[in-house]
């Protein structure tokens, strides 16, 4: 517990407007996108690294938990204080400090919105391109720290492809600087990629050098009505084999399509099982030449039916499916268990064939949508915890979702993280040795336990 | 000494066909492509996980130093046994398991020679992006410890961005492995990350599951001479800041270029204080207008002559020379230095300047070959390390390069790695922390310090 000596050291660290324990407040920091909600002791709102140096040094010395957060906008529980302590929040943290055009480089702090920094590198055409779902209010350093992915990694790839170097707190207060200005460097241990995507359990990220890509000047949409899934399916594997690699190939099955039908202003026809929503991005001359391939990849065939959208309208009317799935899925049930597995590319028509499987053995409603394009499917199971039949059922469905994308040689999460949602099924996936060793990393870098404690690791072997 | 014991251990595992501690054999595994050289008390060929596991327990108990070996051709010193002990050489488990390209992954043992896997891939339309300057002798398994580079890592990234899932033996002789087949996979700790460019010090790999792409329908190169040096390098950040991202800008200096063309009379430019070797690849169109931009970018620049190619034997030709650079630049003299430098591309003016200026200050044999489009810079010192005094220059000269790449906020090694060679040189680019840290979890890793000791922290 933190006494009130502890809460005042802390005001002498990041001063009193930068802290707070006030309940209304620690409730507004409880919980994240799982809907998992724990109340911190005390937020500190820290301005500079030495505070958060300071911090860490204090909470050593009092053993009380740390959690960093960014917006909050997790999908596993990475940002949820499990085991109260303090949550710090790195909303003063939000400075994009530098933009170096020549070499292609933001530096920013952890705080910065994604969506913030995107359009900010916009105006001397630049481009960030990881794009999560959450990315308007979403931070990057929460990116960062769960090696956010999002629809433009088929072609770009994850968080961690662009995060050169980074300046990282360890549990102990020490301040660690990893990686290098340069595209290539390979001075030492390759800490960079070991902090990205560790949740926050390693160290707490107060700068990030982020690479920088050209912003691609021309942008074609599709969208891609199928009558059959597995023809839809294959389709995505053709279009990326002929050497058409589009920034967005995102699917969504039938029971996605059948909620988003009323929010279209041209629905498809009900005999549609799957659709593609495809957008090919770059310099002028690529992107039509690419187009013209791809349609030519569609002519003549009977299951599909492709349209071009010709206007920034239409363009956004196609989106409109694709971004409507998740806020609709609560007209079906209540409550939502979201599952982002990950499988090889040419598994992904048993995956949907399992959930359709899975669907009917338990009652649940179940759809797949998602980033095809990279074997990433976003796998909804709707249902009403109010019914305990069903809440079982639920639980048992994802026991066995999970289990089958590893034996299709997936992994259980592909952009979320494991956190404290999938934490109970690692084993299904790595060794028992693969995870000890992982753990002594984690004792490795914070022997006292006291960074984000309670994640990714299964509870009971602790 | 390897006492008795612990050598009949040993061969209990391999058999005595596959163990030696012959010094005519021992003596082939004393050396790389660096300097140094170190007999290693005995060599051994593993062919499968679980006999590099069985080594690795006899090791740990016996406090056997032990070195991973792929095909020696490391610059940096990397599998140098300076502390004696074993070298766990991986020849025999050079088999590839699985090419899927559907998925786009190759399963392979760390013996597969980079080149093989290219010739076994090509068939099916795909390639393995990373292409070290020695990827026709040169192991993967190698390859992903040093986390090596190549031309066309520019457009494509280096090894650790193609390496999906591994399989480690750690000092202990526990197999672990992480990772999956999924280009998107973040379970866990991204440990291929930590053991990629490791260079032998955490764990043994002994198996690799690696990310493979579609080979690129066309591709065109340009070769572009200068009259200033100045011009070519400010060439490459103009067509690096114009957006376009080439596969490979390839930068020689008129000292480079001169012992090219002595050694191979290809009627090499010469003349030239600076030629660019820039490839493009994709779908035709794109080439086409990708060389229209660059061409333009380079007329700014006041490129003296622009050769063009687009069929696979002229651009061949083309790239002979640089291909064949590093074994041209060894026979200068008897010994060579060539380090790998990498500064950010705007940088790359200013490091080719004060490169050549360094060389120049000292009244040495040497130039600049570059991965310009990328900053990582290959400085190069042909000298005797007999002649005492002249050594004594090359080593001041290159404390000095280093000393200025860090200054323009570079790193010291961009796909060479530390090994060996550049240990001393770390507290340039890297705090006292930072490098504290690194010898923590390799202390972790391995406590006994048994594997690759003396090596990059």
């Amino acid at each position: 517990m933190m006494d009130s000596n502890i809460i005042k050291k802390l005001e002498e660290i990041v001063g009193k407007d930068s802290l707070t324990t006030r309940e209304e407040d620690l409730h507004c920091y409880s919980f994240d996108g799982t809907g998992k909600a724990y109340l911190p002791e005390v937020v500190a709102y820290p301005q500079n690294t030495e505070q958060v140096s300071n911090i860490m040094k204090l909470a050593n010395e009092y053993n009380f938990a740390v959690v960093p957060r960014g917006a909050g906008s997790g999908m596993t529980g990475g940002a949820v204080p499990l085991k109260g302590g303090l949550v710090m929040a790195m909303s003063k943290l939000n400075r994009i400090l530098e933009i170096d055009v020549d070499n292609q480089i933001a530096v920013v702090e952890p705080g910065v919105v994604t969506g913030d920094l995107q359009k900010e590198v916009k105006k001397v055409g630049l481009s960030y391109p990881p794009d999560p779902a959450s990315l308007k209010y979403c931070t990057i350093g929460g990116n960062a720290a769960e090696c956010a992915g999002g629809p433009s990694a088929v072609k770009y790839g994850v968080t961690k492809d662009f995060i050169l170097g980074l300046e990282v707190v360890l549990p102990s207060g020490e301040i660690l600087h990893t990686g290098a200005r340069t595209e290539k460097s390979v001075t030492g241990y390759d800490l960079t990629r070991l902090f990205v995507g560790s949740e926050g359990t390693l160290g707490i990220i107060t700068k990030i050098f982020a690479r920088l890509l050209p912003l691609p000047v021309h942008k074609e949409t599709f969208l891609v009505e199928s009558t059959s899934l597995k023809a839809a399916t294959e389709m995505v594997a053709k279009i990326l084999n002929a050497n058409i690699t589009p920034r967005t190939l995102e699917y969504m099955d039938k029971t996605a399509i059948s909620i988003v039908r009323d929010k279209l202003t041209n629905p498809p026809p009900e005999t549609v099982e799957a659709m593609l929503l495809i957008e090919l991005d770059g310099e002028e001359t690529a992107v039509l030449a690419q187009t013209e391939r791809m349609k030519a990849l569609f002519a003549g065939l009977e299951d599909f039916t492709i349209k071009h959208a010709q206007t920034e309208e239409e363009v956004n009317d196609m989106w409109q499916a694709r971004r409507s799935i998740s806020p609709s899925t609560f007209n079906l049930r209540p409550n939502k268990i979201s599952e982002d597995v990950a499988v090889p590319r040419s598994r992904i028509p048993e995956l949907v064939e399992y959930t359709e499987k899975l669907a009917k053995e338990y009652g649940l409603i179940i759809l797949t949508f998602g980033h095809a394009g990279d074997g990433n499917i976003h796998v909804n199971m709707m249902l009403d915890r109010s019914d305990i039949k069903q809440a079982m059922a639920g639980k048992k469905a994802v026991d066995l979702l999970f289990k089958h994308a590893v034996k299709l040689q997936g992994t259980l999460s592909g952009e979320h993280g494991i956190g404290i949602s999938k934490a109970p099924y690692l084993t299904f996936e790595l060794d028992e040795t693969t995870i000890k060793v992982m753990k002594s990393l984690k004792q490795l870098f914070d022997p006292n336990n006291i960074l984000n404690p309670g994640k990714i690791f299964p509870q009971t072997a602790e | 000494m390897l006492s008795k014991t612990a050598k009949e251990q040993l061969i209990a595992i391999t058999g005595k066909d596959r163990f030696s501690d012959a010094v005519e054999i021992l003596t082939c595994y004393s050396y790389d492509s660096f300097l140094e050289e170190a007999m290693p008390e005995a060599v051994l060929f593993p062919v499968s996980t679980k006999e590099v596991s069985e080594i690795l327990q006899v090791a740990s108990a016996h406090k056997i130093p032990v070195t991973a070996r792929g095909a020696g051709t490391s610059v940096c010193g990397a599998p140098i046994a300076v502390n004696q002990g074993i070298v766990l050489c991986f020849t025999k488990m050079d088999k590839i398991i699985e090419i899927n390209t559907p998925d786009r992954y190759a399963i392979v043992q760390p013996g597969v020679i980079n080149g093989e896997l290219q010739r076994a891939l090509a068939p099916e339309g795909f390639f393995f992006p990373p292409d070290p300057g020695s990827m026709n002798f040169s192991t993967i398994g190698g390859n992903v410890a040093l986390n090596a580079g190549g031309p066309r890592c520019l457009k494509y990234g280096v090894t650790v961005d193609y390496v999906l899932s591994m399989e480690v033996v750690l000092a202990s002789g526990e197999v672990i492995r992480f990772g999956s087949r999924n280009i998107k996979d973040v379970t866990g700790y991204k440990l291929s990350a930590l053991f990629c460019g490791s260079e032998g010090t955490l764990g043994i790999i002994t198996e690799l599951t690696l990310r493979v792409v579609p080979c690129p329908e066309t591709a065109q190169t340009l070769m572009v001479t200068f009259d200033e040096l100045d011009n070519t390098a400010k060439s490459v950040s103009d067509i690096i800041g114009s957006g376009i991202l080439p596969v490979a800008i390839e930068l020689v200096d008129k000292v480079g270029m001169n012992a090219l063309e002595n050694a191979l009379h290809q009627d090499l430019p010469t003349e030239a204080a600076g030629t660019l070797l820039i490839e493009v690849d994709g779908i035709k169109e794109s080439c086409e207008r990708e060389i229209e931009k660059i061409t333009d970018i380079l007329k700014k620049n006041h490129a003296v002559s622009i050769i063009k190619a687009t069929e696979e034997a002229d651009r061949n030709r083309l790239w002979a020379a640089r291909r064949a650079a590093y074994g041209v630049f060894a026979k200068i003299a008897p010994d060579i230095l060539s380090e790998d430098v990498t500064v950010p591309v705007s940088k790359v003016p200013e490091m080719v300047r004060s490169i050549n200026s360094t060389i120049g200050k000292y009244k040495l044999k040497g130039g600049v070959l570059a991965h310009a489009g990328d900053g990582n810079m290959h400085p190069f010192i042909c000298a005797d390390r007999n002649d005492k005094e002249e050594w004594a220059k090359v080593e001041a000269a290159f404390k000095e390069i280093f000393t200025d790449a860090a200054a323009l906020h570079g790193t010291l090694s961009g796909e060479h790695g530390i090994g060996l060679a550049k240990t001393q040189f770390l507290p340039l680019v890297m705090d006292e922390a930072s490098r504290k840290f690194l010898t923590t979890i390799k202390r972790a890793v391995d406590p006994d310090n048994i594997l690759n000791p003396g090596k990059l922290v």
